[in-house]
């Protein structure tokens, strides 16, 4: 007996110990291909030096969209245990308190120096002095990639780290002056238009943003908590101005335009291409340039980096890039997931993730050790860019953007006018001060919406009572006083029991959410933090200050209104081919219905191919034949729209996607076809013999007998598809985006980018509502203006 | 008259088969290769038909789509199984019982038969997240349990009442109680009824997109259709694998409606002829 209780105590510990140590950490990030091997490697070594923990790495291919997801894994309850973040994407997590704070770790750690890591990346990673991402790596944003060859065609020694910038060419410095280089550097052809440029910057805000800094001008004023946007303020207009100037006058820099419309190729290519002699950029390029570059192929050249110029009149300040990894809040192993953190982002993830010349490392000493910097051992692929000594002095220069998420909002609406500046549509002041005065409103706005009252959920739940006992006593109040048997009673309960599942299934899954939402439509809420209460504010917000919000309606009317009744046409007119006694009319049915079970995204990916400029199915009939033919006059009428000589690129095209849209939901009218088909083989022979024997010619049987008793189907037909129609998504999701433009921005769309990407939910809600009420209203209006439906009487 | 009949033929002829081009697309880019469809035209048939670009989609590393498919399936079989037993028992106690309040209950079901799904879906996205049921199966599965849609119950309230209540009747006679004339006589006389909503609740949950779009997060959880999109994410726009894996995603569809046809098509005819 004692044996027996001793063995069951044994296994109840080695279960509970083994459970214990049984730990999957899951682990988020978004790396590149390379970068993701490394880290899968790194996750091996570490699963395989502590037992009872593996790794679970999930990847986001797509670097724009992964912070506001995880955002939302967060707020689902579903948030991994640790994530790679950065300074530019983690104050969004820390102000919600998603994040573990780093510091009471570090300092229960014995022998874990931070002072090692370089102090400029540490202080962007706290937040109100709690520091929540450990740092990785660092990217000072001001790495100049030279190409020697050019440089020797202009016979300039290479740059020696001495050179300095002013607002004005100084050319008795000669090399000495970074505006004389690139003056020097420049080539023009015979036509005026430049074939070779001196600088081009990975993207446009880069270079002015850089000559800002330098002269010593901010962005906001409180990098973590910003008040004021200060891009209207003179020393930032006038690095712009000079910026524009350098690239619209004098063409010593390519702007965003000429890259992306004229040369029709990105920054790096231009470099690559020997096109331009400088590339700013950061040190991310190095893969893309080794891969490129190398020595012995076709196209090589010898290429090195070294610092952006200092400010003659003051001195070099960058800004940069960094990432990290942090722990979720919501993590039940944070003691493990600490362990993991210093891992990677401590010396064996660096060394393993510089020695690939991938990121340069956030401990100095690890920067300054042959892991990053080339030395006897590396090979040769390796060996570029050999400069990387002026990596760690850049650091010096650094000073982090604001890290502030409500910067990383508005800094959105400057960058759409700062477009205008490369563009050449507008000076850099007048776009300057304008971008900043729609950011401030913006900015004042979402303050103010922190400043916003708590949301009462008891005032909720006293009106979902409300509404529930009004229903109850809606079903019940009539029956009040009738007698029943108790067979009768019995009867009642057994149904009851019948009904329980659809009964619990409406108040949980449809009467209380449309309580909930329809409250939730007067709150703004993240469902992370706690509610607060906006009054009518959703709503006004809509009508007044979204402009996406009568656009989108106003796209899916236009799709709704012409979709729905061509298709109904089509249906019909198939149906009534169909019910004309052809041979094989189950084959011709099937083949007509099938497209409308297609997956829609596989049909979304199918009909993206057909729409497709060159090698499209669509165009390849238009322009039959060779791509220059004019089928039916139509690619004529087209070149209307598009531009005049080039097929038409109908989901490129803002005037073309949303009529590519209409005709790929004509596909689908074969499930309408079958329905009014359907109605239409129910009608009775007897009534149309007996027509015809009465004179009747064909449109006059169809009109006095057929119509009628079809149109039961066409009506459900009209209403189904309507209440489809205005909530399309998926189509849009998958084909477009919402894009080109907003011109495929239907409502459902806009909903969902409200409430998954941007955690509007109170907003959302309110959208919902408004679409509610439109179909309701739309559809109330079908059923009062349906007399002309005919039912026969209804038989029991 | 033979004429015309020939001429409605053509028209047919040729209509039908503009609306399967886009398929035959689908499949013959699935078979060429990534160069092939680079330089020759749209219309033509593979050169050298292979079987390349299905094995590079089923053998990726981060995506599996056999995985996708068990999903898929797990997901379509649960709902359909809950739909038919939910809404089968409502429409039973709303075809058969009598029950105070029974009109204005059926009015209530009859007004969410037109509910947008737009209202209801954020609110159950808050509800899952409180429950912890976010990256799980239980979203897309557990709401068919109860209740199963207003339109199915409906459907089958419709068919119930056409059962005739002699049937009922004799039974109750013989002490049968409400339980027992469900499950052993208006269920197996409902043969055609259930495999008709049977058939369309399991495409519908096929074909769902917003719902495991919303509620799916891992990779390995997903199902066909937003495991056709994450792949998409992927590989970017590389035709060849893309219309592999479009044309996978099609084929369960395919197959399940030449197999369930006749109940697709008795569906529809029930719906519109309401």
């Amino acid at each position: 007996m004692v044996r027996i209780k001793i063995l069951l105590a044994f296994l109840l510990t080695a279960l509970g110990w083994a459970n214990c140590l049984a730990i999957t950490l899951r682990f988020t990030c978004h790396e590149g291909d390379d970068a993701l091997k490394i880290l899968k490697n790194l996750a091996k070594e570490y699963e395989a030096s502590h037992a009872g923990i593996t790794i679970k790495i999930e990847n986001y291919a797509d670097y724009g969209a992964y912070s506001q997801k995880l955002l939302l894994e967060y707020a689902a309850n579903d948030a991994p245990d640790v994530a790679a973040l950065g300074p530019e994407d983690f104050v969004k997590f820390a102000r919600r308190g998603a994040l573990v704070p780093l510091d009471a770790l570090i300092s229960s750690t014995p022998g874990f120096d931070l002072a090692a890591y370089y102090p400029q990346i540490v202080r962007a990673c706290r937040y109100r002095g709690s520091l929540y991402v450990l740092p990785r790596d660092i990217a000072p944003k001001g790495i100049l990639y030279y190409n020697k060859r050019l440089f020797d065609e202009a016979k300039i020694p290479y740059p020696d780290g001495k050179w300095t910038w002013d607002f004005h060419v100084r050319p008795e410095l000669r090399e000495h002056d970074f505006l004389w280089v690139l003056q020097q550097l420049t080539k023009f052809g015979r036509d005026g238009k430049p074939i070779q440029f001196g600088l081009v910057p990975g993207w446009p805000e880069l270079l002015p943003e850089t000559f800002a800094v330098s002269t010593g001008a901010r962005y906001v004023d409180d990098y973590e908590d910003p008040t004021k946007i200060l891009f209207d303020q003179p020393d930032m207009v006038r690095s712009f101005e000079f910026a524009a100037e350098l690239e619209n006058k004098r063409h010593w820099i390519p702007n965003k335009a000429v890259l992306t419309s004229v040369l029709q190729t990105d920054s790096q290519a231009l470099f690559v291409n020997q096109k331009a002699a400088l590339f700013m950029s950061g040190i991310w390029e190095v893969p893309g340039l080794r891969s490129k570059l190398m020595p012995g192929k076709e196209g090589y050249f010898d290429w090195d980096i070294t610092s952006f110029p200092a400010y003659a009149g003051g001195k070099l300040v960058l800004t940069s890039g960094g990432s990290g990894y942090s722990i979720l809040s919501s993590s039940p192993h944070r003691k493990e997931a600490w362990e993991l953190l210093q891992y990677f982002a401590g010396a064996p993830g660096m060394v393993a993730l510089a020695r690939s010349g991938l990121a340069q490392p956030a401990i100095r000493a690890i920067a300054r050790s042959d892991a990053w910097i080339p030395g006897p051992n590396t090979s040769v692929e390796m060996r570029y860019p050999a400069n990387r000594l002026v990596t760690d002095q850049m650091v010096d220069a650094v000073e982090f953007e604001p890290t502030s998420d409500l910067w990383t909002t508005v800094h959105d609406l400057l960058a759409a006018k700062m477009d205008d500046i490369w563009m050449g549509n507008a000076e850099a002041g007048p776009a300057l001060r304008q971008g900043t005065a729609t950011a401030q409103d913006r900015l004042n706005a979402l303050r103010r919406d922190e400043g916003l009252p708590e949301f009462n959920w008891l005032y909720g739940v006293g009106a979902g009572l409300l509404i529930v006992l009004a229903l109850v006593g809606f079903v019940y109040l009539p029956e009040r006083g009738r007698r029943s048997s108790a067979r009768q009673k019995q009867e009642s309960k057994s149904a009851l029991k019948f009904l329980a599942p659809w009964l619990i299934g409406l108040g949980v899954f449809t009467l209380g959410p449309m309580i909930l939402s329809f409250l939730m439509s007067f709150a703004d809420w993240d469902i992370i933090t706690p509610a607060k209460w906006r009054g009518s504010g959703n709503y006004i917000e809509a009508f007044t200050a979204d402009p996406r919000f009568f656009v989108s309606l106003k796209v899916t009317l236009i799709y709704t209104v012409v979709a729905v009744p061509v298709g109904l046409l089509g249906s019909l007119v198939l149906a009534l081919l169909l019910n004309q006694k052809v041979r094989g009319m189950p084959i011709y049915r099937t083949l007509f219905y099938i497209p409308s079970l297609a997956s829609l995204v596989a049909a979304a990916l199918i009909w993206r191919k057909i729409f497709q400029p060159e090698g499209g199915l669509l165009n390849s009939i238009l322009y039959y034949p060779g791509g220059h033919g004019n089928f039916l006059g139509i690619p004529n009428w087209l070149s209307n729209f598009g531009k005049p000589g080039e097929p038409i690129n109908w989901i490129g095209n803002e005037h073309t996607a949303l009529p590519a849209l209409i005709l790929m939901s004509l596909w689908g009218i074969g499930a309408g076809m079958v329905i009014i088909l359907a109605g239409l083989q129910n009608v009775p022979e007897f009534y149309l013999e007996a027509s015809s024997l009465d004179g009747a010619n064909a449109w006059q049987r169809f009109r006095a007998v057929t119509w009628p008793l079809i149109t039961p189907a066409i009506f459900f037909t009209l209403v189904t598809g309507l209440i489809g129609s205005l909530q399309v998504f998926t189509q849009a999701f998958v084909m477009t985006g919402g894009g080109p433009g907003d011109s495929t921005r239907f409502y459902m769309l806009h909903l969902y980018n409200q409430a998954f990407q941007s955690l509007r939910m109170g907003y959302a809600s309110a959208l919902a509502w408004v679409l509610f009420v439109i179909i309701l209203g739309l559809t109330l209006l079908q059923f009062r203006a349906s007399r002309w439906v005919y039912y026969e009487a209804d038989t029991k | 008259m033979s004429i015309r009949r020939s001429l409605i033929a053509f028209v047919l002829m040729v209509l039908s088969l503009a609306m399967v081009v886009p398929f035959f697309l689908m499949l013959s880019m699935a078979l060429k290769t990534p160069h092939e469809i680079d330089t020759s035209s749209p219309w033509s048939l593979p050169a050298h038909p292979t079987l390349e670009n299905f094995r590079a989609v089923l053998t990726n590393p981060n995506v599996s789509f056999p995985l996708f498919f068990k999903n898929s399936l797990m997901v379509a079989l649960f709902s359909t199984l809950g739909v038919l037993l939910s809404a089968s028992m409502a429409a039973f106690a709303f075809a058969r019982l009598q029950f105070p309040g029974r009109e204005r209950w059926f009015m209530i079901l009859l007004s969410t038969m037109m509910l947008p799904g737009i209202v209801t879906m954020i609110p159950a996205f808050v509800l899952f997240k409180y429950l912890h049921w976010v990256d799980t199966f239980l979203p897309l599965t557990v709401p068919a349990f109860l209740g199963g849609g207003a339109f199915n119950i409906f459907l089958l309230r419709q068919f119930f009442m056409g059962i005739p209540r002699e049937i009922d009747e004799a039974a109750c006679l013989d002490g049968a109680s409400n339980s027992t004339v469900f499950w052993r006589l208006i269920m197996p006389n409902s043969g055609a009824a259930l495999a008709t909503v049977g058939v369309f609740t399991f495409i519908a949950s096929w074909r769902d997109f917003l719902g495991p779009l919303i509620y799916l997060n891992d990779p390995d959880k997903q199902t066909l259709e937003v495991g056709l999109q994450t792949y998409r994410t992927l590989t970017n726009e590389q035709w060849h694998l893309l219309m592999a894996g479009s044309v996978l995603v099609m084929i369960p569809l395919i197959v399940i409606f030449f197999v369930g046809q006749r109940y697709f098509i008795k569906g529809l005819v029930m719906t519109g002829g309401k």
